[in-house]
């Protein structure tokens, strides 16, 4: 039974990771309409950043940096490209956003080189927190968990227990009316869209150190993090926890399952005529782990499409 | 007017195989099958108002489809070699009924993500459907002769492809004329108008989705039968973000612009992929820049440029073109240059060959060397990008003084509102310009 | 396409235009993955390919004149591969060199076949430095077709071999692959070597490729299982991020890997990397004076030591190099089916060891080393501290296996 624990553990630190990612991206899009295909640039360019930093000022102020530059990058694309092609629509915008991933992975190619980087988690933290089994489960995991869930913490309670929370929400709902009320509604989604790209560059500089920092990373995120705020609910930050949660142990006990269809078949006796038709019968569920995600999302869709916990309208 | 343009357009598309080298010729085809797919794309996306981010999967389905019918049936009999596509049409018509189905029953974004989503689907169950997809290396296949032809030669399959997309493209347009092209019209243009006059939507939806999947399914049997083979790279989210991205540069205003877009595109990006390492920078670049700056596509510009010549007379605004053109001529040499200097700079092996010798070593680069500490090697993008910025300027204020602000965005706006619900422009100049 | 520094356009040209004599030059085309997210992988290849050009044109060329490379962006797929295999072979190309992918390999031999049944007389011939799917010498072998890379039974028996000879295979082995075919054909050796290996197969995992970000969870299988070597021929993110759990994990087993040598695994793995192992196909300790002289002039022209795919690209084109001298023009051109004959019968001594061609499916009978990530080795891998030290090195004919009974190749005879 160890491997449930272990599976349950490391899927949601998993989950959680996708949280921090995703999380920008919920809000961005709940408040302009506008789904970011540049948000998993975000989080590389935030790895990036830690990475280029940490050689100068250390681990922790480099990540703290990165945050804060990544912010500003954000704020920077909402500003001067974003808010020229808002009044084209939605597809303009969509291509804008896709356009600049290719311009920012191209142009961390350019300066950092095709291959992985050298961002490596400091010794003192590079340690086991607890051993399970023959297992050691490693205390920087539970670290990343912690700041996820600190950063959960600290947007709710921003957004809900602060004026400018009120401001933000209140713009998302109508934003004419908000600026009619005599509210910067243009500073607020500068803001919001910086707030959202630094969050995911705060979790790119915390991920890319105990994952890999390539040039790919955005790639390799960018499409979960879409299933994850489909499924979730687009605008919806408690959304997004549960589908992101949802998404890590479901993908994370997906793997130790080495069953298919034929194998529940065989119950009811029709394991041959299963295998007999083959393809997608006899696929092998933890073969199947990272296509997953999108068979949900496409549930959700069809069946409940404003997500799990997005508003019915 | 139309006509003639149409006509030497069609003769010259003809004559093509006597005027390019083989190498460029493939490369046509394929600018043909994207121009084809991207004018299938705009049915759903420009016609219709339904943007799809899973275009893709369609092509994909036609040409798997296309591919097993080349192995199963030989190139004879029933399909022979040059009715392959008709395969691809089915294929895709089949599957475009049932996503479209499911698809249609939502607008916006939730349908952008569908249709996302099921192209994703497709593309990660692809690779572990050994028998339908063939695995990573795909299934191949051969054309086989027929009717006279051994279409051994890329001048053949060049003429196959030429004639069915001709076709294709005149039964979109003459879809685009029926009384059902005129209600997917109207599905963008005012949907609440369309449901009280009774007619069914999700049925008007439904069709438009499966004819584009249709059109789609035909660019996708083309390439299978121009590569001869099909693999599940043909899914990726990249294939269908390209044709959005080719169908609005292009323009959806008027009826060729995808085409026009694609075909520019795609030889954009056989061309220059060769020249530099950094050809994605430059195609992103462009992309962010269209969609700034050209909204409308090039059927924008060439509308707009149009309506300038219409007021102003060819004589004074042919200047403000000619300014125009060399400020992008000269920036785009600024940022190509300074692009290519840093990348090379910044390489792994630039840098450890500089650590070995003594200075920074010369960079050779457009048949010149150059060395990185000199000043005059920086001055060359400044210079240049300086001077693209004055007759930028330059020819800004010109257009300014043309044409007052307020009015050429009225116009733009007053001018595309007009004609779109009278027809689609062919080439984006609009009726009134045969008066 | 970018001509090579050593080629002026200028000499074929004129004699071109020189009447009588039509000497053509040859021409090597290059279609590699030079950019996108495989870039990495063909940057490499056209690194090797680009030193093996320049030192054959130093000796001298083909024919009285220069070779000239070309190369070409196949934009990443197989459909841009195909397009630009045309484009090169309307430009004049005879030989086709490429590495970076098993799908485009694939693509490529089978283009090529097309084109050399439809074109009799106007053959290419394709030299894959890399494509290392089996099937390229199995079921689609082709008479113009070469390849200069081992494939998935090559590389496990020899780490196999060596790590049972030194005492660290144990007998409980996990095989954990990438879910496609190269990855199948590591598989299918593993469990294929367990009788002469004296192992058990203990479990057998594939997982998409290049999609999972979080292996936790199969590093939980492994250490559930208590193998005591892992096998795997995962490349890339997916064999670094797995490396980097199961430390994390604090899993003792050993791994047993194909392409540890890739730049920047080292860099990022650092001392999580010592104790494992990767068959290869050169490694400079082994080699003696020949080895380092080979390492000293490559790092000098290119800027960096010949590692994970340059050795055997540059090896091959040097097979390529000494198959040309010794094939006499036709007509002033290359006759590709007898630069092929005399492909086949090549033997050569290269920095790594003796090389030479099976003719009957046209695989090279490449040396092998098998290595491990260690601080004592003579040569650092990335700047670290940490290089690769060889633990046993086979010749080409020790580390080669059997032709495949699937490859039924057409002679042009």
């Amino acid at each position: 039974m160890d491997w449930i624990a272990f599976s349950l553990l490391n899927g949601i630190i998993y989950g959680l990771l996708l949280f921090m990612v995703s999380a920008g991206l919920t809000l961005i899009f709940g408040m302009m309409g506008v789904l970011n295909f540049a948000h998993a640039s975000f989080y590389m360019l935030g790895a990036y950043f830690a990475y280029s930093l940490q050689g100068v000022v250390g681990f922790v102020p480099a990540i703290v940096g990165a945050t804060l530059l990544a912010g500003l990058v954000g704020a920077g694309v909402e500003r001067w490209f974003l808010r020229r092609v808002h009044r084209y629509g939605h597809a303009h915008e969509l291509l804008l956003t896709f356009g600049l991933s290719f311009v920012i992975a191209e142009l961390i190619k350019l300066f950092f080189g095709n291959y992985p980087v050298d961002y490596r988690i400091p010794r003192s933290l590079d340690v086991a927190a607890f051993v399970l089994g023959q297992q050691q489960y490693p205390a920087y995991r539970l670290l990343m968990g912690a700041v996820a869930l600190a950063m959960f913490a600290a947007i709710y309670l921003l957004l809900t227990r602060t004026r400018v929370g009120i401001v933000v929400r209140s713009a998302i709902y109508k934003p004419r009316m908000v600026e009619a009320l005599g509210h910067n509604v243009q500073l607020v989604f500068m803001g919001v869209f910086g707030v959202g790209a630094a969050l995911a560059g705060l979790a790119g500089a915390i991920a890319g150190a105990f994952y890999t920092t390539s040039p790919n990373m955005a790639l390799e995120v960018g499409v979960m993090v879409f299933v994850v705020v489909v499924v979730g609910g687009l605008g919806s930050l408690g959304g997004a926890m549960l589908a992101s949660l949802l998404i890590g142990v479901l993908t994370s006990l997906a793997v130790g399952v080495d069953r298919s269809a034929a194998d529940l078949l065989a119950f009811l006796g029709a394991r041959d005529w299963a295998e007999g038709v083959g393809g997608l019968l006899t696929l092998k569920l933890s073969s199947l782990a990272a296509t997953l995600p999108f068979a949900l999302m496409l549930l959700i869709l069809l069946l409940r499409p404003s997500g799990l916990m997005g508003d019915k309208d | 007017m139309r006509t003639p343009f149409i006509l030497t357009g069609v003769a010259l598309l003809a004559a093509l195989p006597l005027l390019v080298s083989a190498g460029l010729l493939n490369a046509s085809v394929q600018m043909l099958i994207a121009a084809l797919f991207a004018c299938a794309y705009s049915l759903l996306a420009g016609r219709a108002g339904m943007l799809s981010f899973g275009h893709a999967a369609y092509f994909g389905v036609g040409a798997f489809a296309t591919v097993h019918a080349m192995n199963a049936l030989g190139g004879s009999g029933l399909l022979p070699t040059p009715l392959l596509p008709l395969v691809g049409a089915v294929a895709g018509l089949a599957f475009g009924l049932v996503a479209g189905w499911f698809a249609t029953q939502r607008s916006g974004t939730v349908f952008a993500m569908i249709t996302l989503a099921m192209a994703e689907l497709l593309h990660a169950l692809a690779p572990q459907l050994k028998g339908w997809f063939g695995g990573e290396s795909g299934v191949s296949s051969m054309r086989m002769p027929a009717w006279g032809f051994d279409f051994g030669s890329t001048t053949q399959v060049y003429y196959l492809a030429l004639a069915w997309v001709l076709m294709a493209l005149a039964a979109l347009y003459f879809h685009s004329r029926t009384p059902l092209g005129r209600l997917t019209l109207a599905l963008r243009e005012n949907p609440h108008r369309l449901r009280f006059l009774g007619y069914d939507m999700h049925g008007l939806g439904v069709s438009a989705f499966a004819l584009s999947a249709m059109f789609s399914g035909i660019a996708g049997a083309l390439q299978v039968i121009s590569n001869e083979s099909a693999n599940y790279a043909v899914f990726d989210a990249g294939v269908s973000a390209g044709v959005v991205l080719n169908c609005f540069i292009g323009g959806v205003g008027s009826f060729l612009g995808p085409a026009l877009g694609a075909a520019l595109m795609t030889f954009f990006g056989y061309s220059v992929s060769d020249q530099t390492q950094v050809w994605l920078l430059y195609q992103g670049m462009l992309f962010v820049l269209v969609m700034m700056y050209m909204p409308d596509g090039l059927t924008g510009l060439v509308s707009a440029t149009a309506s300038l010549v219409r007021r102003h007379g060819f004589a004074r605004v042919l200047p403000l073109g000619l300014c125009g053109g060399a400020a992008a001529v000269l920036v785009a040499a600024a940022v190509v240059f300074g692009v290519e200097m840093l990348q090379r700079l910044f390489s792994q092996d630039y840098r450890a060959l500089a650590r070995l010798s003594a200075g920074p070593p010369p960079i050779a680069l457009f048949g010149r060397s150059w060395t990185a500490s000199a000043l005059f090697t920086w001055l060359v993008p400044a210079g240049l990008l300086a001077a693209g910025g004055l007759l930028g300027w330059g020819a800004a204020r010109r257009l300014r003084a043309l044409s007052p602000a307020s009015a050429t965005d009225d116009e733009k706006h007053a001018s595309s509102s007009e004609s779109t619900p009278e027809s689609t422009p062919v080439l984006g100049l609009s009726e009134q310009v045969r008066a | 396409m970018k001509k090579t520094r050593l080629a002026s356009a200028a000499l074929p040209a004129l004699l071109l235009l020189a009447a009588g004599a039509q000497a053509a030059p040859v021409k090597i085309g290059m279609v590699e993955t030079l950019s996108g997210p495989q870039a990495s992988s063909g940057q490499a290849y056209r690194a090797g390919v680009r030193y093996a050009i320049d030192r054959l044109n130093a000796a001298g060329g083909w024919n009285g004149e220069p070779v000239q490379l070309l190369e070409y962006d196949n934009q990443g797929g197989p459909s841009g591969a195909s397009d630009k295999l045309k484009a090169a072979i309307s430009d004049g190309v005879q030989i086709i060199v490429q590495g970076a992918s098993s799908a485009i390999g694939g693509q490529i031999t089978e283009d090529v076949r097309k084109y050399n049944l439809r074109n009799p007389g106007k053959e290419v011939v394709y030299i894959n430095v890399g494509a290392e799917a089996l099937e390229l010498t199995g079921e689609k072998c082709n008479f113009h077709h070469f390849r200069f890379a081992g494939n998935a039974d090559v590389r496990v028996q020899a780490l196999v071999k060596a790590m049972k000879e030194n005492k660290s295979l144990g007998t409980k082995v996990y095989a954990i692959n990438q879910n496609y075919s190269w990855g199948q054909d590591m598989e299918k050796a593993t469990v294929q070597n367990a009788a002469a290996g004296g192992y058990q197969v203990v479990e057998k995992t594939l997982h998409d490729v290049n999609k999972i970000q979080d292996f936790a969870p199969y590093v939980s299988k492994i250490s559930a299982s208590g193998a005591e070597t892992v096998m795997t021929g995962n490349w890339s993110n997916d064999l670094l991020l797995m490396m980097k759990a199961s430390k994390a994990a604090g899993l003792k087993a050993h791994f047993a890997t194909v392409f540890l040598d890739q730049p920047g695994n080292i860099s990022n793995a650092g001392d999580l990397a010592v104790g494992h192992y990767v068959a290869h196909v050169f490694n400079a300790e082994a080699s003696g004076a020949e080895g380092d002289r080979f390492v000293a002039d490559y790092t000098a022209r290119i800027g960096h030591a010949p590692v994970f795919v340059e050795p055997q690209t540059v090896f091959g084109l040097e097979m390529v190099a000494d198959a040309l001298k010794r094939t006499k023009p036709v007509n002033g051109a290359l006759d590709v089916n007898a630069f092929a004959k005399t492909l086949e019968g090549t033997r050569l001594k290269t920095p790594g060891g003796e090389i030479s061609v099976r003719a009957a499916d046209h695989q090279a009978l490449m040396p092998m080393v098998v290595s491990v990530v260690s601080k004592d080795a003579r040569y650092k891998a990335d700047g670290t501290a940490f290089g690769f030290k060889p633990v046993k090195a086979f010749t080409g004919e020790e580390a080669s296996t059997p032709a495949q009974a699937s490859c039924k190749m057409q002679r042009p005879d």
